[in-house]
């Protein structure tokens, strides 16, 4: 469904949700006499939920803000955000505020200092302290010491997998360690088996080298394996221990032993269609099912860890956070406007429209939200990993890194060509001449 | 008498006019030929991601491009592309055109048919071939399945993933050559075959004395296309395979687009370009001289 | 017996040809289940996939885009195109052999080494994300220029002193005169001019990121490769008939004149 069909779909709910919010004060937006007001531009992301969600609060903003009106215009589709907010920094065409900024791809925009550093605003921290605990924004303050984007949501990548499945292969408990996991895909697999190919498989995985596919199985895995790490530590490559190597070994396994298929799905999602027993995804998976396959019988858990794991279970929290470009004229009205996207009010919003997690300490405690986890029982395991989560390294060049971390991958895990422990100490060089060139 | 004059003028100075017809080409070149390659001496030695300042590098990009196993990688691949592109689409080019010379009918349904591929776009075709090559239900394998053989992994064994590209890319351009065949074989003299059959010879020895001899400037022209195409073999890796399996599909322009576009490095990938256009005109001046020897042995 | 086995391989060909495109038709009109099958009819037939396609994508808007670019640098490559051969095939000047030498020159330049540079010209110029980025690298062609001087050197001198005996200006000779004697070479220049710009497909990419400027190919492609398809095989299949299918009309009814442009394109390249 394209953009435009879905905004004019979601409308008139949308209207109705900000009339809520706003408490039906319809007469006061637009008094005739009020003076010349500031025009800021927003970016939200171009899916139709987030779409909705922008086009909410901003209908909300302008009607108790009409001096400062705010204009949204969903980021250009193209091939990635990333892509469109750096061709947009080199025209110098950004917005004043965009809530779409990958963590991983920060480093560019401070380099080129298209960012505008929100630490300087005095109440900054007063205002971050009541949303996020502490430890989880020192990971946003970049290498200068200071900050330049708001942690707003984060999608932390968790195992689902269909309890049907399961219970007919007679996998009793649901897998945490890479053992479990192994032995209840035998199970799986080998319980259906029609004409020499599975008829169910464990999982599968995009396998083409694409650097952004590890995001959703290699980086996961490795953050939890290694107990909460990241690829780089001091600006040099720091998975070349046996967590990195573990984590290929076991996708390795999955392809070896057939649990997931080296060819692309066809004819739709696998998962959705009860082809598959576990995926991995974050918390937009729950809206897909609840619309595609709604009679699906699932379970969201952490994802799997070596055998002899120990402490908490972290993945990857794919956050995405709010800037403020440097192109602004007026950063003060932009910042007021930053502020009043992540009140708790709105970031139930953005639980109920776009299914979710708002980067905040007191979701599962705060009586707001408390029935929207009544509603949604699968989004409480979320909430309660969101705590839990990792995001990227600050450091040029993390998509080349990827990549070469992507093609060892590919040759390890999928084909079996390398062992785990050559392929990740081809990676690790590969990421050092990356390092190096780039010092 | 004016007229005259004015051809008179023109004999000394030139003709005026002239550098109005050629104005706009120049200022074309200057933009999009000379400042480009101007330009792309200046970004090998630097660092430059087109939003942060330029960063002057020396020789840094060079140094790295030494050290890359996907350069050659890159390289490696293309050359696996021509090895099997080349002889492939000379040799199947060659016998439809053989066959459509050969006096039979409806000569020019078939010609267009087999042109057909040349014309439709490459993303449509590379589409197709995705659903042709596919493992499970693509109708290479629907085919061989019918006829009791095993399934091949067209696309996802990364020895095979090249020689299938190759086998698409020769699918779609061979109709060009089977063209450049029949034309070059209607301009071969006749009283060549005449000689030949009053010397005796057969069939078989017609086509190797008199028809290959003959042909051999189209070769030459085929070969140095193929060349060239299949250096700038891009969107059909892009599409099919991303470069993979295992890297055996990354071709030079698709590693360059990478750097660029994926990863922010302007100065390399200009590095990278003007490294293959080396390579590229090395490979054809060396094919040049293979085949001319080949004329004069 | 030999003629019989000479139709024999001719079809085989015409088959292996012809057949693929057939059964991407088919599996465009085909719901996603029988797709794989290699029979061309099904009872089920329906455009389903291409109301999908049509749906999810701007695919009316890039078919405009692309006649729009693909028209305006066909139309300039003739124009100046001629402007330039006739000058170099017909005028003196100061600097022609350079110029001719200058313009065989760049056809030997492999575009890799250009192609960056030239993308960050059009950054520079705040071009990217407009026509301007798709037509003006592509508005001037070396080898067209080269295809008309070599047709122009052919016309009788004769002719055109007459016409300048007559007071006609360069600019009347050239449009005038030359223009209708050269039907067959503005033909063959217009012809792959058109078809190259209506198929390319890298520049596109580097240059466009906004979905409404985007070209047929470049839609296509994103939607292939960008999960739009929803890995449909229905939808791709339309995508890829609806991208065709322009050029295959085309060819229809020119497919003399596209066969032989593109021969020439062959010997003289």
């Amino acid at each position: 469904m394209d953009v435009n069909s879905c905004v004019r779909l979601f409308l008139p709910a949308a209207l109705c949700a900000a009339a809520l919010v706003a408490g039906c004060n319809e007469r006061e937006g637009s008094s005739p006499r009020a003076p010349r007001p500031v025009v800021l531009t927003y970016w939200p992301a171009p899916n139709p939920q987030e779409i909705l969600l922008a086009d909410t609060l901003v209908r909300v903003w302008n009607r108790l803000h009409p001096e400062i009106l705010v204009e949204m215009q969903p980021i250009p589709v193209s091939i990635s955000t990333e892509e469109v907010l750096l061709a947009a920094i080199a025209g110098k065409t950004t917005p004043d505020v965009c809530s779409n900024i990958w963590p991983g791809a920060l480093h560019d925009y401070t380099q080129s200092g298209g960012l505008v550093r929100l630490d300087a605003f005095p109440d900054f921290d007063s205002v971050m302290s009541l949303r996020t605990p502490r430890e989880l924004l020192e990971r946003f303050r970049v290498a200068d010491g200071h900050f330049y984007e708001v942690p707003w949501k984060t999608n932390p990548l968790m195992m689902f997998y269909n309890r049907r499945l399961f219970h007919e292969a007679g996998v009793l408990d649901v897998p945490s360690t890479y053992g479990g996991y192994l032995a209840a895909a035998e199970k799986v697999v080998t319980h259906r088996y029609e004409g020499g190919t599975p008829d169910v498989w464990m999982g599968d995985r995009d396998v083409r080298p694409i650097w952004w596919q590890r995001l959703f199985d290699f980086y996961p895995f490795y953050i939890a394996a290694s107990g909460g790490r990241t690829l780089l530590a001091a600006g040099q490559p720091s998975f070349g221990d046996s967590s990195a190597a573990g984590v290929f070994e076991f996708f390795r396994q999955c392809y070896g032993r057939k649990y997931f298929p080296r060819t692309y799905f066809q004819g739709g999602d696998p998962f959705l269609l009860e082809k598959k027993a576990t995926h991995f995804s974050g918390p937009w998976e729950v809206a897909a099912i609840r619309k595609f396959a709604p009679q699906m019988d699932f379970g969201v858990a952490p994802v799997p860890v070596p055998d002899d794991h120990h402490g908490p279970v972290y993945t990857y929290g794919d956050y995405k956070d709010i800037s403020i470009f440097s192109t602004t004229t007026h950063p003060k009205e932009a910042w007021e406007f930053v502020k009043f996207l992540v009140t708790a009010q709105h970031d139930l919003l953005l639980l109920r429209i776009c299914d979710q997690i708002p980067v905040r300490g007191d979701l599962l405690e705060n009586p707001l939200f408390a029935a929207y986890f009544r509603e949604n029982p699968a989004m409480t395991g979320f909430a309660r990993q969101a705590v839990y989560t990792r995001g990227m390294d600050d450091a040029p060049d993390l998509k080349e890194i990827f990549d070469a971390i992507a093609q060892e991958y590919e040759s390890c895990a999928v084909y079996g060509r390398v062992s785990a422990r050559d392929a990740i100490r081809e990676a690790v060089g590969r990421t050092n001449l990356i390092v190096e060139w780039n010092r | 008498m004016t007229g005259l004059n004015r051809i008179l003028r023109r004999g000394r100075t030139g003709d005026r006019g002239a550098y109005w017809f050629i104005l706009p080409y120049v200022i074309f070149f200057c933009a999009f030929v000379a400042y480009p390659l101007i330009f792309s001496f200046v970004l090998v030695f630097h660092r430059w991601n087109i939003v942060t300042p330029m960063e002057w590098i020396g020789l840094k990009n060079f140094d790295r491009l030494i050290g890359d196993a996907l350069f050659y990688r890159s390289v490696l691949n293309t050359l696996t592309f021509l090895i099997i592109h080349i002889p492939l689409q000379v040799v199947v080019a060659l016998a439809l055109a053989l066959l459509l010379n050969s006096g039979v009918r409806g000569r020019g349904l078939f010609r267009a048919l087999y042109f057909l591929p040349v014309v439709v776009s490459g993303v449509a075709v590379t589409i197709l071939w995705q659903q042709i090559y596919s493992f499970d239900y693509g109708i290479l394998n629907n085919i061989l399945h019918a006829a009791g053989i095993p399934s091949v992994p067209w696309l996802v064994d990364p020895r095979v993933a090249m020689p299938s590209i190759a086998i698409m890319a020769t699918w779609k351009n061979v109709g060009i050559y089977i063209v450049l065949f029949l034309v070059g074989l209607q301009n071969i003299p006749r009283e060549l075959y005449e000689a030949a059959n009053l010397d005796g010879a057969g069939t078989f020895k017609q086509f190797r004395y008199v028809t290959l001899p003959m042909l051999n400037p189209t070769v030459v022209v085929i070969v140095v296309l193929s060349t060239i195409g299949g250096f700038s073999l891009f969107i059909e890796p892009y599409v099919l395979t991303g470069g993979g399996p295992m890297q055996s599909t990354l071709s030079g322009m698709l590693y360059i687009y990478n750097q660029a576009f994926s990863f922010g490095h302007m100065g390399y990938a200009a590095t990278l370009g003007f490294v293959y256009a080396l390579v590229i005109l090395g490979v054809v001046v060396l094919q040049r001289r293979m085949i001319e020897q080949d004329v004069s042995s | 017996m030999k003629s019989a086995l000479k139709y024999a391989a001719l079809l085989a060909g015409a088959v292996v040809f012809a057949y693929p495109f057939l059964w991407m038709l088919a599996g465009s009109l085909k719901p996603e289940l029988e797709i794989a099958s290699l029979n061309l009819l099904s009872g089920n037939f329906s455009l389903q996939s291409y109301a999908q396609v049509l749906l999810k994508i701007p695919i009316a808007r890039a078919f405009l885009n692309s006649i729009i670019v693909s028209a305006v640098t066909t139309a300039s490559v003739v124009f100046f195109g001629s402007m330039v051969g006739y000058a170099l095939a017909r005028l003196r000047f100061l600097g022609k052999k350079m110029l001719y030498t200058l313009i065989l020159f760049t056809m030997t330049i492999p575009f890799q080494i250009v192609l960056i540079p030239q993308y960050i010209l059009m950054v520079k110029l705040g071009w990217t994300d407009t026509y301007l980025a798709l037509v003006a690298p592509a508005m001037m062609s070396a080898f067209g220029i080269i295809l008309f001087r070599q047709f122009f050197m052919a016309i009788p001198q004769a002719l055109i002193d007459a016409a300048r005996i007559d007071g006609c200006s360069e600019l009347m000779i050239l449009f005038r005169i030359i223009w209708p004697l050269s039907r067959p070479v503005i033909i063959t220049v217009a012809l792959l001019t058109f078809m190259s710009n209506w198929n390319e497909v890298l520049w596109p990419l580097m240059v466009v990121r906004e979905q409404s400027l985007m070209t047929m190919p470049q839609l296509v492609t994103i939607f292939t490769t960008g999960g739009q398809a929803e890995t449909q095989l229905g939808y791709l299949l339309a995508a890829a008939t609806l991208l065709s299918l322009p050029v295959v009309i085309a060819y229809a009814f020119f497919q003399r004149y596209f066969i032989e442009s593109m021969a020439s394109s062959g010997l003289k390249g």
